[in-house]
């Protein structure tokens, strides 16, 4: 048998596929100046067609451009996925590098990951939103990081593992050096591809859980322009205008594939949420 | 033989404790949760004009007023017994979601089912010819729709099938016992949920059986000249199947958590409805409940895996 090769992505260079993410992060980010229209004021008719009054996507479900809060929508989803996905690469690099080098730590982490297991992250941030009023955004990303640090610490812990019996880590340990010191300035500076890849991987994720949430009505709230809750909110006039609900989900699609193809760059191995 | 048998069931007790003690873990971490942040069903349920001692009232009735140990052992006590406690407004949760639980295990099943079929096909068909076109294509296909959330999907779906093509129902229809009126209905709901399942397992599938090639029985195996089709199915699968269990097993909790938000575009009589509901009225212990029975479901899936991983074991010994 041949080796088997990993798929059309496998013959570009790594660099190559992180170039669409970072075009269109640009371009989410960049969006809001771009817009032609006011995001929050009708311009046209309600689900107008595409065209109509000098719209390029139609209108939306109050008559305002499809395309202006399409340029708007992504900000906040992007920030908000970048924020969870830093967060807990930042928890989990410490966490994992100390779950290594203290097996028992490791071993609470291993089954604090095993009862998560049990929760999917959609319903794990329904309930902590809900008994959190008030909490807003924080809410959701303060349950986005907490579901997610379990397995990105697995992640590391399985990474540093083979570098805390390195000799000079051990010698290291032996001279009593203090837990912080070994962990940022012996372990870490090896593994920085890992956290790197980490990185990557929670963003993906982190893209997956904003998005679906902000769809269920966590997060964004009306009349914020946010490409899920356009979907929600367009879904009645799918048949008048298709392109209120077809282009957010093109650039949730979108988004989403290319993180995931960056991330790929990113590690050689993937690994799950 | 006898002594064999024996070992398999004190093995497979072990691994059911140990399922137990993890999903009792996780119900009082609910429990926590629900405990630790600010805020309670009373005070979330409470209408404009209303006076502090209504509220008062309430949270009497929802038990609000007891000590917190006492509400603990009440909430994990009553669980055995299907006891999920009531509603922000007074209805039990369990006659609550009797009616569409049943038809969300109903949607998610099927995908898994979708799911496990496509994905050891597809798997399986790539990892016959590795590094071909066939290969690459399921690959780069599997990668492109894995991260993609439902919601999208179900658009797509949608767009595709139904308003365009006018093949299949954009919405779903409950019939007089409250299930999906039509098999047809289930379509499109059911693939929504699959397609990023499939892709994530595929790739898993593919992964394990590449992994499983470079064993030295299937390198025998191939220099005996067997057909391919009689290593993949003799010699690469038996071993890869507890990596390929463990991927499905991961499967079940993006399943159902995924199905909250199809369930929304397709109008689906499940969970989803009855949570959306509960998001607008900020009610607790229904969604407390519906994670709780989550877990039962995922756990019983993870116990399958447990067994297959324990069954394959035990063959290679």
């Amino acid at each position: 048998m041949r080796r088997p090769g990993s798929g059309v992505g496998g013959r570009t260079p790594p660099v190559l596929r992180i170039v669409p993410a970072l075009l269109l992060l640009l371009l989410t980010v960049a969006g809001p100046l771009l817009a032609p229209q006011p995001m929050d004021r009708p311009v046209t008719i309600p689900y107008a067609a595409a065209g109509a009054d000098g719209t390029l996507l139609g209108g939306d479900q109050l008559g305002r451009d499809v395309l202006s809060r399409l340029l708007h929508g992504g900000r906040d989803l992007v920030f908000s996925s970048l924020i969870v996905a830093a967060l807990v690469t930042a928890v989990a690099a410490v966490l994992g590098v100390a779950g290594a080098l203290r097996p028992r730590l490791g071993q609470v982490v291993e089954r604090v990951a095993d009862v998560l297991m049990l929760l999917p992250a959609v319903l794990g941030i329904l309930l902590v939103t809900l008994s959190w009023p008030g909490g807003g955004r924080l809410a959701l990303v303060v349950a986005a990081v907490a579901l997610a640090i379990p397995y990105a610490v697995r992640f590391m812990a399985a990474a540093a593992a083979p570098v805390v019996v390195t000799g000079y880590v051990e010698s290291a340990v032996a001279s009593g050096e203090r837990t912080w010191h070994l962990i940022f300035r012996d372990v870490l500076p090896n593994l920085r591809s890992t956290v790197l890849a980490l990185f990557g991987l929670r963003f993906v994720s982190a893209v997956y859980v904003v998005a679906t949430a902000a769809f269920l009505q966590i997060g964004p709230q009306p009349p914020e322009a946010d490409w899920a809750l356009m979907i929600r909110e367009n879904s009645p006039g799918l048949v008048l205008n298709p392109w209120a609900v077809l282009a957010p989900s093109i650039a949730i699609g979108l988004l989403a594939m290319s993180v995931n193809l960056a991330a790929g760059a990113l590690s050689p191995k993937a690994e799950r949420t | 033989m006898a002594g064999s048998g024996i070992a398999a069931i004190t093995r497979l007790a072990w691994l059911l404790t140990r399922r137990i003690a993890l999903l009792a873990a996780l119900l009082a971490l609910v429990f926590a949760v629900v405990e630790a942040l600010p805020g309670d069903a009373a005070d979330a349920t409470s209408e404009r004009g209303e006076s502090v001692a209504d509220v008062e009232r309430r949270r009497v009735l929802l038990g609000l007023d007891q000590p917190v140990a006492v509400r603990f052992l009440r909430w994990m006590a009553g669980l055995p017994s299907g006891d999920l406690g009531v509603s922000a407004r007074g209805e039990p949760v369990l006659s609550l979601l009797a009616g569409p639980l049943p038809n969300t295990l109903l949607l998610g099943g099927l995908a898994l089912a979708v799911t496990v079929v496509a994905a050891l096909g597809l798997g399986c068909w790539a990892a016959l010819r590795p590094g071909s076109m066939t290969d690459r294509v399921i690959s780069a296909s599997a990668t492109a729709v894995l991260a993609l959330p439902e919601f999208v999907i179900a658009v797509a779906l949608v767009l595709v099938f139904a308003l365009w093509a006018g093949l299949l129902p954009a919405a779903t229809l409950a019939g007089p016992d409250g299930a999906p009126a039509a098999w047809s209905m289930l379509v499109l709901p059911v693939l929504a949920l699959a397609i990023p399942q499939i892709g994530w397992n595929a790739r898993i599938v593919r992964g394990a059986l590449a992994d499983e090639a470079k064993a030295s029985h299937v390198a025998a195996a191939v220099l005996d000249g067997l057909p391919s089709r009689r290593i993949l199915t003799h010699h690469l699968l038996p071993g890869a199947l507890p990596a390929i269990a463990a991927g499905v097993a991961t499967s079940t909790g993006m399943l159902l958590g995924g199905a909250v938000a199809v369930e929304t575009i397709f109008n689906y009589p499940g969970v989803g409805a009855l949570l959306a509901g509960a998001v607008a009225d900020r009610d607790t212990p229904i969604i407390a409940g519906v994670v709780a029975l989550t877990g039962v479901a995922i756990t019983c899936v993870l116990l399958a895996a447990d067994a297959i991983r324990a069954w394959a074991a035990g063959v290679r010994r």
